[in-house]
């Protein structure tokens, strides 16, 4: 199920008009380098972003549980990538005009959609620290700043790790948020470039190659979950 | 469990089956909501009053060159493996794939069966992007891609791209497109501006294919980079519009019809007004094909027929939708009402149209274009 249109990408980006050949990765290469940094950058630039806003909030709720503040963190989980693009496009163009297309809107609103997702993974993981290491350092003294720097953050490091490469992952695979915010000009995030070259182009083989590409970015980061989950 | 529900599920598909005498047509519209509704409610319901044993099965695919891609990779799917008959009996797809299938042989040759071919005129059902398409199309109607403005702000809109061009430099920022990348309209805009720049437009749209042009072609790709820095690229053919709507920018490359379509909707400034200044841009008809092995092309060719009907065309394709007849003119205009006629020309004329509108290159051309956009502008 997995393998089979993996494995059928991966022979289409090496053949073009039933040869073999590595012409789609020159293609790639040629025209869409520039693309791959951009789309490393910004997926790299919208996981730091949704991480600093969930550790503090994370460390705040795991601090003192409220109940409306996890579920309105929570509810990013549940809109559509197309709807957190229109919406933030609507809300964005009349006070910050140029914003949203920019690779700072695209990175701002895919912390946007991924923090409630970084936060049930998040608050899982601090909730597993036991309750002792925080009473201790509150009887020291801690207020929730320090408790969520020192404790919580050390004690749930190789989870926040995972959810890390979890949410780099699904940035780097982002399409319709990028669709929707972004312009036809500069940088482009991969999958836009997939999408234009069989779109446009009906160049099944260069957005193959496009597409291994992206397999290998995040392959890098799935090998440090793949760890994790086998050690 | 997994018993009952499949007991269900087949029954539902019993009860869904057309009666054995009627004849299922599957349609398949590479379009927007919009064109498969007047599929679904005027152009079906229509032919079905004459054709009774029909029963219309209208799905869309989507909107874009992706649209007809989808129905362009299902029916290759089929013709590859063998499968015959093959589950799709009209399709409407864009000029791109139109030609690539029937280059690759997928199409049907219906038209010299209709009553209606002597209407199926023009260059663009000859060939397309190179193409023989001759006897294997019918354009379900005609889009135009041209500049839209504000008579507001732009008081003497460009006759021609000399003046565009000195406009854009005199008002930065205040002229948009969207690319190659955001939809065929900021495509057209590119081709049109290498035909300007070139002079080269009989020689990409006929041929012979050269690679020696590609200079000429990349000199022209090179202006049209400095071109765009006093321009706002826009995300996609909603995005100019919008844009334009919002005043953020004055003029902008659109698709005339969905220009009408959103005015008409309430959702554009009136006042917006399209231009076609000269050499022109291209025109990019969606066409009515069979594919080869339908299952049911005989009355799938009925069905085209009588969407090429100069009535039908008057009353679904112009005066309901504001879009440019897909036959014949000269036999659909004269039985339109004088106010869809001044809605239809208005910033645009019918000679206009005979003067600028401009055909797509050849496919070689037309790659040779957009690699080198690729490459220089970004």
């Amino acid at each position: 199920m997995f393998v089979w249109p993996v494995g059928v990408s991966l022979l289409a980006s090496f053949s073009r008009d039933g040869g073999w050949t590595l012409a789609n990765y020159g293609a790639v290469w040629r025209l869409y380098s520039g693309d791959v940094l951009y789309t490393v950058g910004v997926a790299a630039a919208g996981s730091l972003l949704t991480f600093a806003a969930a550790i503090p909030l994370c460390g705040w709720l795991r601090a003192r549980a409220f109940g409306p503040v996890e579920f309105l963190l929570k509810v990013p989980l549940f809109v559509p990538f197309v709807v957190v693009g229109h919406a933030l496009r609507v809300v964005w163009s009349p006070y910050l005009p140029g914003f949203a297309p920019s690779w700072p809107g695209i990175a701002v609103a895919l912390a946007w959609k991924h923090l409630g997702l970084a936060a049930l993974l998040m608050l899982g993981a601090f909730r597993g620290v036991d309750e002792s290491f925080l009473e201790a350092a509150r009887q020291l003294g801690s207020g929730t700043v320090r408790v969520t720097r020192d404790i919580l953050v050390p004690m749930a490091a190789p989870a926040l790790a995972v959810s890390a490469v979890l949410i780099f992952s699904s940035m780097l695979a982002s399409f319709s948020i990028p669709l929707m915010l972004g312009r036809g000009s500069g940088g482009q995030m991969l999958m836009i470039d997939v999408y234009y070259r069989f779109g446009q182009h009906g160049d099944f083989e260069t957005a193959s190659a496009l597409g291994v590409v992206s397999y290998l970015l995040a392959m890098g980061a799935a090998l440090v979950y793949v760890r994790r989950l086998t050690r | 469990m997994l018993l009952r529900v499949l007991a269900v599920f087949t029954a539902a598909l019993a009860l869904a089956a057309p009666a054995a005498a009627q004849t299922r047509l599957n349609v398949a519209i590479g379009a927007d909501v919009n064109v498969v509704e007047v599929h679904k409610s005027l152009l079906a319901p229509g032919f079905k009053a004459q054709a009774q044993e029909v029963e219309f099965n209208v799905v869309g695919t989507g909107t874009g060159e992706p649209a007809s891609r989808a129905i362009y990779t299902k029916i290759k799917a089929q013709a590859d493996t063998g499968r015959k008959p093959w589950d799709l009996d009209v399709a409407l797809v864009s000029m791109a794939v139109a030609s690539q299938m029937a280059k690759e042989g997928l199409l049907f040759r219906f038209v010299p069966q209709m009553k209606n071919a002597a209407l199926v005129k023009g260059a663009e059902v000859k060939e397309a992007f190179g193409v023989n398409v001759d006897g294997y199309v019918v354009p379900m109607f005609h889009n135009q891609i041209a500049i839209a403005y504000h008579p507001a702000k732009v008081v003497n809109p460009p006759k021609n791209f000399d003046e565009l061009a000195a406009w854009v430099k005199a008002n930065p920022g205040r002229f948009g497109y969207n690319g190659i990348k955001g939809g065929v309209s900021g495509v057209g805009f590119t081709m049109a501006w290498v035909y300007w720049k070139t002079g080269l437009y009989q020689q990409l749209t006929q041929g012979p294919a050269d690679k020696g042009k590609d200079g000429a072609i990349r000199e022209a790709v090179t202006a049209l980079r400095d071109f765009n820095k006093n321009v706002v690229i826009t995300n996609g053919n909603a995005g100019t519009l919008d844009a334009l709507n919002r005043g953020e920018i004055w003029m902008g490359v659109v698709w005339i019809d969905q220009l009408v379509a959103w005015k008409n909707e309430g959702r554009m400034d009136q006042a917006v007004t399209p231009t076609l200044p000269a050499p022109g841009l291209p025109i990019y008809p969606l066409y009515l094909v069979v594919p080869r092995e339908a299952a049911s092309r005989d009355l799938a060719a009925r069905y085209i027929d009588y969407i090429a009907t100069p009535e039908v065309q008057a009353r679904a394709i112009v005066e309901r939708f504001g879009w440019y007849p897909g036959v014949d003119a000269d036999k659909v205009l004269p039985l339109i009402s004088p106010k869809s006629r001044e809605l239809l020309f208005k910033g645009v004329t019918a000679q206009d149209l005979a003067r600028y509108s401009r055909q797509m290159p050849l496919k070689e051309y037309h790659d040779m274009i957009t690699l080198a956009y690729e490459e220089i502008v970004r």
